[in-house]
């Protein structure tokens, strides 16, 4: 912050300051004003030379490569042209190469020096880099290059420590980011500029994470390996997101030089997969010889895995994007490398190694002809060959479920992108890609042959395995939620006995846990909708879904179910029923709504039933209430009028049948407070996702139209979601207490649902009982004053619509003007008495001018307190003058946007003004 | 009937129970138990309250971590298996009753089919303070029993609308 001593004097720096407090990185912006000393060349060299005088002072030093990451950041008016621009940079450039190259850099310095370079390449236009004399550029991308791997070495040294601060694994992180940032612009620079870089960086980022002898993973400084198991719980990351940004620019570098990068992933991962294999052989003939298990030393095995786990990680970034909805495309330079080769590569070898998974790569004849992007995936399937076999052999309890995972995940990502590509969304493709994946290929039928038959096969082997069984049954959905892709998985037959055996409740899959067998029968859904003759379609059905109909109607329509409905098999059956529809739910898409609405609308019928029956079983009812939450979640937005309306009356009557059975019911039996409170999250989260009808509507209009009461307003349709809302708050608010408010997504969830009813339905809160009334108003100051900011900021944005309310009916004394009173000085004492994060300013600015419109008497009264309490006459005028110029472009204020908004920019630059006058932090 | 009787009775109708077929437990994999529902921890009937996975070593196989509430004293149990595991899971049932009476700390209860029963006795927590009140205000409500492994328990009051 030196620099911003040096720069300060006008208001620039103050609000600098609080941007830094809430950013810690913010890019230098300064006006012409500034020009002559910042452009001074003596100035940042002055800064340099106050860095390498401290840099032994990690605290100083932190605060000097601060001050250069700004200088480093700077844009804007300061500069009269390009060509200040580019001298500019060239000077830092130089300043920064040449403190670099002549020292050791300090553990306190890496991620400083990141910042600077990151903040350059951030912020320079890409012409400036380019206009670098050339060997200049040249040296900064050599330097940048050796610090990358420089950094990402001792950041792999820092995980071996396992350092609390990991100072190198964040600069390496920036590091990375910044070569995304380059590489993504690649068609800027001179061509090909960035391949050697990229091999170096990638490179060395596969050493780090390799076992020796090949790498250095897990070698200490003093090149002793260490290897601790330590316990992973469910909360911790997997790599695969923990280390998602790392992974994304080490793809992407291994795009830029895929002629390097492709072949070698392949070979390293083929050499562990047959190293894999022998091992497994190894250790099998060891199990059959001695009686002690345990004494299997899985050092070998591990190492393998590790090995294996990165390097498929590392393809799939490679590979694939992560695209969520949209079709991703094959990346155009694994398109461009496919195709470059494409004349040396003989098609048929390459399909026979594709298509021989079982088989070493190596021993098949002109194995060194093949397109290199199918031979990465034919790597990854021989993992998975090897792992399918093991289980077989009965050697599950030595695989890694992680690799499993690994195996998995690089397949979803793969198939996305390559499977059945696409000709017409390219400008050009590669014959090998199309010929083994295409449309109508048998490559393609029999890929997606093999990827069923290992999801059945996992299914049944990795049951308790959760996070393994549900990236396998995600694999499923993949495979089932395209029409083409489901046209191809239909035909197989291990589909049809897969959705048999679920549909039967035989084993193994039942021994799924239950989110893993939701989305399996998602997955049975959506493959329903493929394209088949109208006899298999009818036979499918007949086998899928109806079986779950039957079974549960004949249950519930015995005479005795009262009587039978606590026998352990039959609240077996209704939980197995219930968890199928939150599956089907789950598969709604908007071409299937139309049969999957009404088919579960028959059992919501019953579900209220079951309501009754179970009255005393909370386990069940919550389950039931899920079942709505989900069809409302995954259905509201595509039904039409008459089908929200029996939506909604079926909802509305669940909140009765729930209101009748829990009123003046007390409970003690263990979990009794949990399970409440899961039932209040849950019936809030309906709540909400009934109000999301008014804000996301894809339903068609056309049913609207033909529906005869079309010219009615919203209020007097039989029922409206402000009816169900409204009274299931009513059923909410009284079981909402301050203790059940710890509970943070249960908070959370209700004050996004009063909001949501303040700003949709203002109209209906000055209708509300007295006492509903009261609680809401007493929520909304609680959630104001005592929560998280997030809540409180929720509750700001409540304010406005119901003081455009007010100003709507234009009656005082109503209980919601009184109301909207109070909460004028809440939010007046929040914005200029307390300490408040500056995202919170909007929302609180946007209330206070909505509320000071209504009350401009009150807001006048507030000011003139808050004036006469200074005892200092020049803060006095400092004030008097500020409150002036807040409301100078709004008076007299009114509701209008225009006003609103100038309102909130004075109001920006009041905060930061007075903001230091009057807070007691 | 004196107390002693009375308990001797219900010893001898849980020993009814027990022999009468229907097991009192079953066996399940670990991994398809679900929070919210029941497994035998230490021998008790168990409510779970928590249920997390977790390895040794980011190769290790998933184990399972249950904690749970006995249903009947709500003391803690927790237990730690792997995941492939068979727990027991006990058979779990609640009835409910019309209250009737409350005689020398025994209760008696209506069941929807006519006949009444008076083995269960008042207990000392909360739930008995709260059936206490409600008998000595003179209302009428029902009570959930909640039953497994041969134990009963009323767990619930509801007064009727």
């Amino acid at each position: 912050m030196l620099l911003l001593a040096l720069t300060d004097g006008g208001s620039l720096g103050r609000h600098y300051i609080a941007m830094f407090e809430a950013t810690q990185n913010v890019m230098l912006k300064p006006t012409e004003t500034w020009r002559e000393a910042l452009l001074d060349t003596r100035v940042m060299d002055l800064f340099f030379t106050v860095h390498r005088k401290i840099r032994e002072d990690s605290d100083m030093a932190q605060d000097s490569l601060q001050c250069l990451a700004q200088l480093a950041s700077m844009h804007g008016p300061v500069f009269p042209d390009e060509g200040a621009q580019v001298s500019y940079l060239a000077h830092l450039v130089e300043g920064l190469l040449s403190m670099i190259n002549g020292i050791e850099i300090e553990d306190s310095e890496a991620m400083g020096i990141s910042n600077i370079i990151s903040n350059l390449i951030t912020m320079f236009p890409r012409t400036c880099l380019t206009a670098l004399p050339s060997d200049l550029f040249t040296s900064f991308i050599n330097c940048l290059t050796l610090l990358t791997c420089s950094f990402g070495r001792s950041a792999a040294l820092e995980e071996v420590l396992d350092k609390d601060d990991m100072v190198y694994m964040e600069a390496y992180d920036k590091l990375l980011e910044s070569w995304l940032t380059l590489v993504q612009d690649e068609e800027h620079f001179p061509r090909g500029c960035f391949v050697q870089p990229a091999i170096q960086v990638f490179n060395s980022y596969i050493q780090c994470h390799l076992a020796a002898p090949d790498g250095t993973r897990n070698l200490s400084v003093n090149g002793i390996s260490s290897h601790e198991e330590e316990e992973i719980n469910e909360l911790q990351e997997d790599d695969r997101e923990l280390f998602c940004d790392q992974l994304s620019s080490i793809g992407m570098l291994g795009r830029v030089a895929a002629d390097h990068c492709i072949p070698l992933l392949t070979n390293l991962l083929e050499d562990r997969v047959t190293r894999l294999h022998g091992q497994l052989q190894r250790t099998q003939q060891h199990l059959m010889a001695t009686s002690d298990p345990e004494s299997m030393d899985r050092k070998v095995l591990d190492d393998l895995y590790e090995d294996i786990h990165w390097l498929i990680l590392v393809s799939g970034y490679v590979l694939a994007d992560d695209c969520q909805g949209e079709t991703p495309l094959i990346p155009s330079e694994v398109m461009e490398f496919s195709i470059k080769h494409s004349t040396e590569v003989d098609i048929n070898t390459t399909l026979q190694i594709l298509g021989s998974p079982g088989e070493k790569a190596s021993s098949i004849p002109g194995c060194n002809r093949t397109d290199s992007v199918i031979r990465l995936l034919s790597a990854v399937l021989r993992t998975s060959e090897v792992e399918s076999r093991a289980t077989r052999a009965s050697l599950t309890g030595l695989l890694s479920p992680q690799m499993g995972k690994d195996i998995m995940w690089f397949l979803r990502r793969w198939a996305k992108t390559y499977l059945l590509v696409d000709e017409k969304l390219y400008e050009q493709i590669s014959i090998p890609l199309i010929t083994a994946f295409g449309a109508d290929t048998e490559g393609a039928q029999w890929i997606v042959g093999y990827l069923l038959e290992k999801v059945i096969n996992n299914l049944s082997v990795w049951s308790s395995e959760p996070g393994l069984a549900n990236d396998t049954v995600e694999l499923l959905v993949t495979l089932v939620e395209k029409r083409e892709r489901a046209n191809i998985v239909v035909q197989c037959e291990g589909w049809w006995s897969l959705a048999k055996q679920f549909a039967s409740r035989s084993p193994p899959l039942h021994l799924l846990s239950s989110p893993v067998q939701r989305t399996l029968m998602k997955a049975l859904v959506l493959g329903g909708f493929a394209h088949m003759d109208s006899d298999a379609k009818q036979q499918y059905w007949a086998e899928v879904l109806h079986p779950l109909q039957q079974r549960f109607l004949n249950l519930i329509n015995q005479e005795n179910f009262a009587q039978i409905s606590q026998q352990e098999a039959v609240k077996q059956e209704i939980i197995a029923t219930l968890e199928a529809l939150c599956g089907i739910a789950e598969a709604t898409q908007i071409d299937n709504v139309v049969q999957l609405f009404s088919f579960l609308m028959d059992f919501l019928s019953s579900c209220i039933g079951l309501m009754e029956v179970y009255s005393n079983t909370p386990e069940t009812i919550n389950l039931i209430i899920e079942v709505f939450v989900e069809v409302a979640h995954k259905q509201i937005c595509y039904l039409g009028e008459a089908k929200c309306m029996k939506l909604y009356e079926a909802c509305l009557t669940l909140l009765q049948v729930y209101a009748k059975n829990n009123q003046n019911r007390k409970r003690c039996d263990a979990g009794a407070e949990e399970e409440q409170y899961q039932d209040l999250l849950l019936i809030m989260e309906l709540l909400t996702n009934l109000l999301s009808k008014e804000f996301i509507d894809f339903s068609d209009t056309d049913e609207v139209f033909r529906n005869q009461d079309q010219g009615t307003p919203a209020s007097s349709r039989p029922v409206s979601a402000a009816d169900v809302v409204l009274y299931g708050v009513n059923i909410v608010l009284p079981l909402m207490s301050q203790d059940l408010l710890k509970f943070p997504s249960l908070c959370n969830q209700y004050y996004k649902l009063i909001t949501f009813i303040c700003e949709i339905f203002p109209e209906k809160i000055p209708q509300l009982p007295e006492e509903l009334f009261k609680s809401l108003m007493f929520s909304l100051e609680l959630g104001m004053t005592s929560m998280s900011s997030e809540v409180s900021q929720l509750c700001l944005e409540a304010l406005s619509p119901l003081a455009e309310q007010c100003a709507k009916n234009q009656e005082k004394d109503t209980p919601l003007f009184i109301a909207t009173r109070h909460f004028l000085k809440l939010v007046f004492d929040m914005l200029v008495l307390q300490k408040h994060n500056t995202e919170m300013t909007v929302a609180a600015g946007e209330a206070l001018y909505t509320l000071v419109c209504l009350h401009q008497a009150e807001y006048s009264e507030l000011v003139e307190a808050l004036l006469s309490s200074q005892r200092d006459a020049v803060i006095y005028q400092r004030l008097a003058d500020a409150f002036n110029k807040l409301t100078a472009s709004s008076s007299p204020p009114t509701m209008d946007r225009k006003q609103k908004v100038a309102f909130l920019k004075s109001l920006e630059e009041f905060v930061s003004n007075v903001g230091g006058l009057l807070c007691v932090k | 009937m004196t107390e002693k009787t009375r308990d001797f009775n219900m010893a001898d109708e849980d020993f009814a129970t027990v022999s009468s077929g229907a097991s009192e437990t079953y066996p399940q994999q670990c991994s398809a138990l679900r929070k919210n529902g029941f497994v035998m921890l230490k021998g008790h009937p168990c409510k779970i309250v928590d249920m997390t996975t977790s390895k040794t070593g980011k190769h290790g196989h998933a184990k399972v971590h249950l904690v749970g509430l006995d249903i009947f004293n709500q003391k803690k149990y927790e237990d730690l298996c792997p995941s492939t595991h068979n727990m027991e899971v006990p058979n779990v049932t609640r009835k409910d009753y019309q209250f009737l009476d409350l005689d020398s700390g025994y209760l008696s209860l209506l069941e929807d089919n006519g006949t009444t029963r008076e083995d269960l006795k008042l207990l000392e927590n909360e739930i008995g303070k709260e059936i206490k009140t409600k008998f000595e205000n003179g209302e009428s409500f029902v009570v959930t029993v909640l039953k497994a492994c041969g134990e009963e328990q009323v767990v619930a009051t509801k007064v009727n609308n």
